[in-house]
């Protein structure tokens, strides 16, 4: 009896977290053009989505901009977790307090402060100012992964290393970074997808240069329910189906 | 460690190089209001000079202005604003100028929309829809002749079912206008009197969408929504119990323009753009489409009976009595937005 | 020895630089900011005021931050009402569906919020499947109206922001030395008992995380309102959004950014002080 209680009750709540979905699903395929009530099958809007030009170029945009901030926060995320686990610094304080309040900042405050800093620098809205404040805020998340996957190195193959005198380049290129490859890579993947999910920040420091796809959808969902809208969603759903099934197994297997 | 530095720097640059050119292709930045330009227009004109036409929206003229003071006039090349923040924004030197010359389907536009008050000799602006601010009433769920003008928006039998745009002079023009007063009064005591009354209508006001306000009305969700008469035409062709009456107060009427801020960097295809949107059979199938009325005086000419006798775009001289066209508040500007900020924060 | 390779100084240069340049500036920035007058047409003017604090504590205001805590607390406590369970009952099953269950979790979490919020506008409309469910079941004669309201919102940001409430739970439960149950369980404790008394602050820690993760986001997210909420729902995040996007007054908007910062770092104290007081309680 417990456990179809307990059972029941975790049906009820995934039922919960997928209706909706599911509901938007189903809806991209109603043959009307304002929703709610259900006229028939049809893919014409998955046809429209894929003409959609405006749509598909913003979704390329998005695609890179995740691909160079991922690349970058992962490099210089990865130097930091290195440089906060092995160095004594001056600045080593700043480092982890930054850290700390990138990571805990609500994503309006970031998103109005650095709007401040490019608008006060003259640097004109766009691909730049996005890239930056990518980086920025997912420069915490790949150094606290690869610091968690430093903290399990072996001491001893560090010393060894610069007792036979290797200089800190070696250490870092032939020791450090091969045995850290997994948690950066993990760190690129969560860099990648944070970039690709995120509205608020982008809202605030895009330009009209470089239009990112989820603004483009926050500008289409404000016009009210569509069923393009859907459609796009749905495609949207799957693709983020397909990339949490891949590295589900790719990390299963790494293990 | 050099060679590696030398590696990444290989593959950032192939990152970034691999960005889409802006420079080199023909773009034109368009920054309109939501639902305000037909996507077959956009793409005639790619088809017919090769400019792609990259359109991105917004769905109030404050927003307009502050985006546009933000981004320092560069990055859109074609913003669309209201009579008002045309000399508004031309007085703050965010337009840049219009190159005559470059349009020679001007000639076009109708003589009464050439030298307007708030542009005189259309040195910053074109004018590009004209148009009225009424009340749209569901009749499935308000009797009709309920409500005939704005005065009959405060009843409390509409409590909870109303829509207002989120737009200032909408909001106030209603207001001052159902106390007596001009929409462009500047008189501070009016002002005041009309935050007054708006604010007593505000806690009956169940959405603020000027995005799209005809989902809401389509939707079941108002019975009454004040809109723009072009919203109002897309409403009724989907459902003709959905009426618009033009207030007996008199309805606000606008005129929005084709302007290019300062430091726009394709003025050329901007030109082209305006040149095109000018040009007689595309003016008349963008009022069709919209319904809006085009200061296109060729274009009227080519418009069917069925557009050009519809009473809500192309409004009958006896619905416009009472009505006046928003013009530039001057120096009261200041304590409108005061007024209005108070009147979103406050309760 | 000082080691004075170029690797160490470039890393520590890079990563130092770019954080006090794109996140301390930034910060600081705000705060000063908060302090200086609204110009016209500049954004700021350097004339130091208080004012924009003040106007932060009028009642108008105000009032629109004391109905985003109480809508952000609200929503916190029903996804840990909820998903506590949810979690709890998860770290029990047997691994393989352990493994089902955390993916069909995962997978909304990874979803692109926005997507999720504009899923519930077909359901929460007046003519939406809530209505039609609860007509079909004869609960109501009329449609409620949802959409539009601030139960719109809440349940938009419940629905959100559940998957952020219970990874977090999970892990901390998944911890969970049963050992321990056991042993109270022998000592003669009931269900309650052991719960209140031994899992529950052991958990401590993952319901604050998951709290934050909530709590915190419930407080920024500008959309959910935006989608789902209508005349009523003005909330800190809209209001900020509005100060700098459209009514150009970026000090106050400063000052109340500012404030959430505040409010987010006494969250984090409160979380540190749990941190510390369970590791004291922890078996060594």
């Amino acid at each position: 009896m417990k456990r179809a209680v307990k059972s029941a009750y975790l049906g009820i709540v995934t039922l919960f977290l997928y209706l909706p979905l599911a509901v938007l699903i189903i809806y991209s395929f109603n043959d009307a053009k304002h929703v709610v009530t259900w006229k028939g099958f049809t893919t014409r809007w998955y046809a429209k989505l894929a003409e959609n030009t405006v749509l598909l170029d913003a979704a390329v945009n998005s695609l890179l901009l995740a691909a160079a901030s991922a690349t970058a926060a992962a490099i210089i995320g990865t130097l930091a977790a290195i440089a906060l686990k092995r160095y004594r610094f001056k600045g080593r304080a700043i480092l982890s307090a930054s850290m700390y309040v990138v990571m805990m900042s609500p994503d309006i405050v970031m998103g109005i402060s650095l709007l401040m800093l490019f608008v006060l620098m003259g640097l004109p809205l766009g691909f730049a100012t996005l890239f930056l404040s990518h980086v920025t805020f997912c420069l915490p998340f790949v150094t606290v992964t690869v610091l968690a996957r430093l903290t399990g190195l072996d001491a001893n193959l560090v010393e060894a290393a610069m007792d036979l005198g290797a200089r800190e380049y070696e250490i870092f290129s032939r020791i450090i970074l091969p045995l850290a490859m997994p948690g950066v890579l993990a760190g690129w993947l969560l860099s990648f997808t944070l970039s690709l999910d995120d509205v608020i920040i982008s809202f605030f420091v895009t330009g009209p240069t470089f239009e990112i796809l989820p603004l483009k959808i926050y500008s289409m969902v404000r016009l009210g329910v569509k069923p393009e809208v859907n459609a796009l969603c749905a495609v949207m759903f799957c693709v983020t189906l397909a990339v949490v099934f891949v590295t589900h197994f790719c990390l299963k297997e790494r293990k | 460690m050099k060679k590696h530095l030398v590696a990444l720097a290989a593959v950032l640059a192939l990152l970034v190089g691999s960005l889409p050119a802006s420079a080199a292709d023909k773009v034109v930045n368009l920054y309109i209001w939501s639902e305000y330009m037909p996507d077959e227009v956009l793409k005639d004109f790619t088809a017919k000079t090769g400019i792609k036409v990259k359109i991105a929206t917004y769905d109030s003229n404050e927003t307009l202005y502050a985006k546009v003071k933000m981004l320092g006039g560069k990055g859109y090349d074609i913003v669309v604003p209201s009579a008002e923040y045309v000399s508004r924004m031309a007085g703050e030197g965010l337009l840049a100028d219009i190159d005559k010359g470059r349009l020679p389907n001007l000639a076009n536009l109708d003589e009464t929309f050439r030298n307007l008050s708030y542009d005189p000799d259309n040195a910053h602006s074109v004018p590009y829809m004209w148009g009225t601010t009424g009340i749209a009433v569901n009749t499935a769920m308000v009797p009709e002749g309920q409500v005939t003008g704005y005065a009959d928006l405060w009843n409390p039998a509409l409590a909870g079912k109303l829509l207002l745009p989120d737009d200032m002079r909408t909001t106030f023009g209603m207001a001052l206008k159902v106390l007596g007063y001009s929409t462009n009064d500047t008189d501070p005591a009016h002002i005041e009197q009309a935050y007054l009354r708006a604010k007593s209508l505000y806690p009956a006001v169940k959405v603020f969408d000027s995005d799209s306000p005809k989902q809401a009305l389509l939707n079941g969700e108002v019975a009454v929504a004040v809109l723009w008469n072009g919203e109002a035409y897309v409403t009724n062709s989907e459902n003709d119990k959905i009426i618009y009456v033009y207030p007996k107060e008199g309805a606000n009427r606008w005129v929005d323009n084709l302007c290019i801020p300062k430091n726009a960097a394709n003025v050329e295809s901007a030109h082209a753009f305006i040149n095109y949107l000018l040009t007689p059979e595309v003016a008349a199938k963008i009022s069709q489409e919209m319904g809006y009325a085009t200061p296109n005086k060729a274009a009227t000419a080519l418009l069917p009976a069925e557009v050009r006798d519809n009473p809500i775009i192309y409004p009958p001289a006896d619905k416009l009595e009472g009505s006046e066209f928003e013009t530039d508040l001057g120096a009261a500007q200041r304590l409108y937005d005061q007024y209005w900020t108070k009147l979103k924060t406050g309760r | 020895m000082k080691d004075r390779s170029l690797f160490k100084t470039l890393a520590v240069t890079l990563t130092v630089g770019w954080l006090a340049v794109f996140v301390i500036v930034p910060n600081l920035l705000t705060l000063a900011a908060g302090f200086l007058t609204r110009g016209e047409p500049e954004f700021v003017l350097p004339i130091p005021t208080l004012k924009n604090y003040v106007r932060l504590l009028d009642p108008a205001f105000f009032e629109i931050f004391l109905d985003s805590v109480r809508l952000a607390l609200c929503t916190t406590l029903l996804c840990l009402l909820v998903g506590y369970p949810f979690a709890y009952i998860l770290a029990r099953l047997s691994p393989a569906r352990r493994r089902l269950g955390l993916l069909l979790v995962i997978i909304p979490f990874w979803t692109n919020s926005l997507i999720r919020t504009y899923a519930l506008i077909a359901i929460l409309n007046v003519n939406g499947l809530l209505n039609a469910a609860l007509a079909g079941l004869g609960l109501i004669s009329e449609p409620v109206e949802i959409l539009y309201t601030n139960t719109a919102v809440f349940i938009g940001f419940t629905y959100t922001l559940l998957p952020f409430m219970i990874l977090p739970l999970y892990a901390s439960i998944e911890k969970l030395d049963h050992r321990l149950i056991e042993a109270a369980r022998d000592l003669g404790a009931g269900s309650f008992q052991t719960f209140f008394r031994v899992s529950l602050p052991l958990t401590l820690p993952g319901i604050i995380a998951g709290s934050m993760l909530v709590f915190l986001p419930a407080l920024s997210m500008f959309y959910v309102p935006d989608i789902l909420g209508g005349a009523k729902s003005l909330l800190v995040g809209n209001f900020i959004r509005n100060q700098f996007l459209v009514a150009r007054d970026w000090p106050f908007g400063a000052a109340a950014s500012v404030l959430l910062t505040v409010i987010m770092g006494l969250m984090l104290y409160g979380y540190w002080v749990c941190q510390k007081r369970v590791r004291k309680a922890e078996p060594a």
